[in-house]
């Protein structure tokens, strides 16, 4: 399988600190792999790397085989590379059907985008004349997630999303996450809560300290692996 | 089969990797605002400089093909100075700028939440619900 996605010895760093120490990952057209670790191991520094938004140290950043280390951000998301932030990223006193009628610099129509997304999240056409502020939390998610389907991603790049929302709402947010890769998108999911992520993921990778420690697929060899790094072991 | 119908057939991640391929990689370096909003800075001010050469140049001499020499060195001063100021505004102001509008927006959202603080209800059509927010009228 080709990877669309693909870090090489990637390290990165902000004002001379180094965060990222080698990092190396891989992401197919339809996979999901899910970046997990604890707080400041380096996973949104990841995600930014990989959508182009943060520049490497030294290292590649594959995109399509290409090497596209140093590429203006703006080019790689029409070309396909979106990332949803921690934090959702809507615009919270415009209306839902604002906040998708600002994906139309894609090239979509409204109306295009605004079928799409009431088809696959009904609640948000129930909402469209509502401000985006006052949506519940994982409405608000499913929003953001929303308003990066519309670009027609090729990669996508979620960070956080569990972030603030209860277990049932995550579980339906990822849901949605593994019939989104299953169309052929590469999603890579940055994730400080491991169970949900894991239950879609293909492959798991968990950064420590800007070091990939642990990867593979989500077993339950994996699992425990994750939990003595998570909790301390004394192995 | 047609172009139309050959690009339905590619997959998204073949479509992803050709546009990608096609993509020029600019040198980051280029078009950096605050190495531009240098050269403003450093272009005015030897734009002054030369003005003041000039000025000195004409007036300690009685010779007019000297003075003229110094006309063009002072005009030529008084436009290095303007494309100077020029170029610092343009980029100090873009700066600016997009900081005050960062602000704003960030200034609006904490307006909006102190407004509102609780969770907000709408009507369908997505008006506020009367009895359900804090506003009142004065």
């Amino acid at each position: 399988m080709t990877s669309l996605l693909e870090l090489r010895a990637v390290r990165a760093g902000y004002d001379g600190v180094t965060v990222l120490h080698g990092v190396d990952l891989a992401v197919a057209a339809g996979q999901v792999v899910a970046l997990l670790g604890p707080n400041g191991a380096g996973k949104t520094t990841t995600l930014r790397i990989a959508a182009g938004v943060h520049p490497v140290t030294s290292g590649r950043l594959l995109l399509g085989g290409k090497d596209m280390a140093g590429a203006n951000p703006r080019d790689l998301a029409r070309a396909g590379v979106c990332l949803i932030p921690e934090g959702r990223g809507v615009f919270p006193n415009l209306s839902v059907r604002d906040n998708l009628l600002m994906m139309t610099y894609t090239g979509r129509s409204r109306a295009e985008i605004e079928e799409v997304t009431y088809q696959r999240f009904p609640l948000l056409g129930e909402h469209a004349a509502r401000a985006a502020g006052t949506l519940s939390g994982g409405e608000q998610q499913m929003l953001a997630l929303a308003r990066g389907l519309a670009t027609d991603p090729a990669v996508l790049l979620l960070d956080e999303l569990s972030m603030g929302l209860a277990p049932v709402v995550v579980s339906r947010l990822y849901e949605h996450v593994a019939d989104i890769a299953r169309q052929g998108v590469a999603v890579l999911v940055v994730e400080q809560f491991a169970t949900a992520a894991l239950s879609i993921a293909d492959h798991a990778a968990v950064l420590v300290r800007g070091r990939v420690a642990l990867q593979g697929r989500p077993d339950d060899a994996l699992r425990n692996e994750l939990s003595d790094l998570y909790m301390g072991s004394s192995r | 089969m047609s172009s139309a119908d050959s690009r339905a057939a590619e997959s998204r991640a073949d479509r992803f990797a050709r546009e990608l391929a096609g993509l020029k990689i600019s040198d980051p370096a280029a078009g950096h605002p605050r190495l531009w909003q240098r050269l403003g800075g450093v272009l005015m001010v030897l734009g002054i400089v030369l003005g003041a050469t000039a000025y000195l140049v004409s007036h300690r001499t009685t010779s007019s093909l000297t003075q003229g020499d110094a006309i063009t060195i002072g005009l030529g001063g008084v436009t290095l100075s303007v494309t100077g100021a020029a170029i610092f505004l343009r980029y100090s102001l873009t700066g600016f700028l997009r900081f005050w509008m960062a602000r704003q927006s960030f200034e609006l959202n904490m307006l909006a939440e102190r407004a509102f603080p609780g969770p907000v209800r709408t009507n369908s059509d997505g008006r506020l619900d009367p009895g359900n927010h804090n506003l009142t009228k004065s």
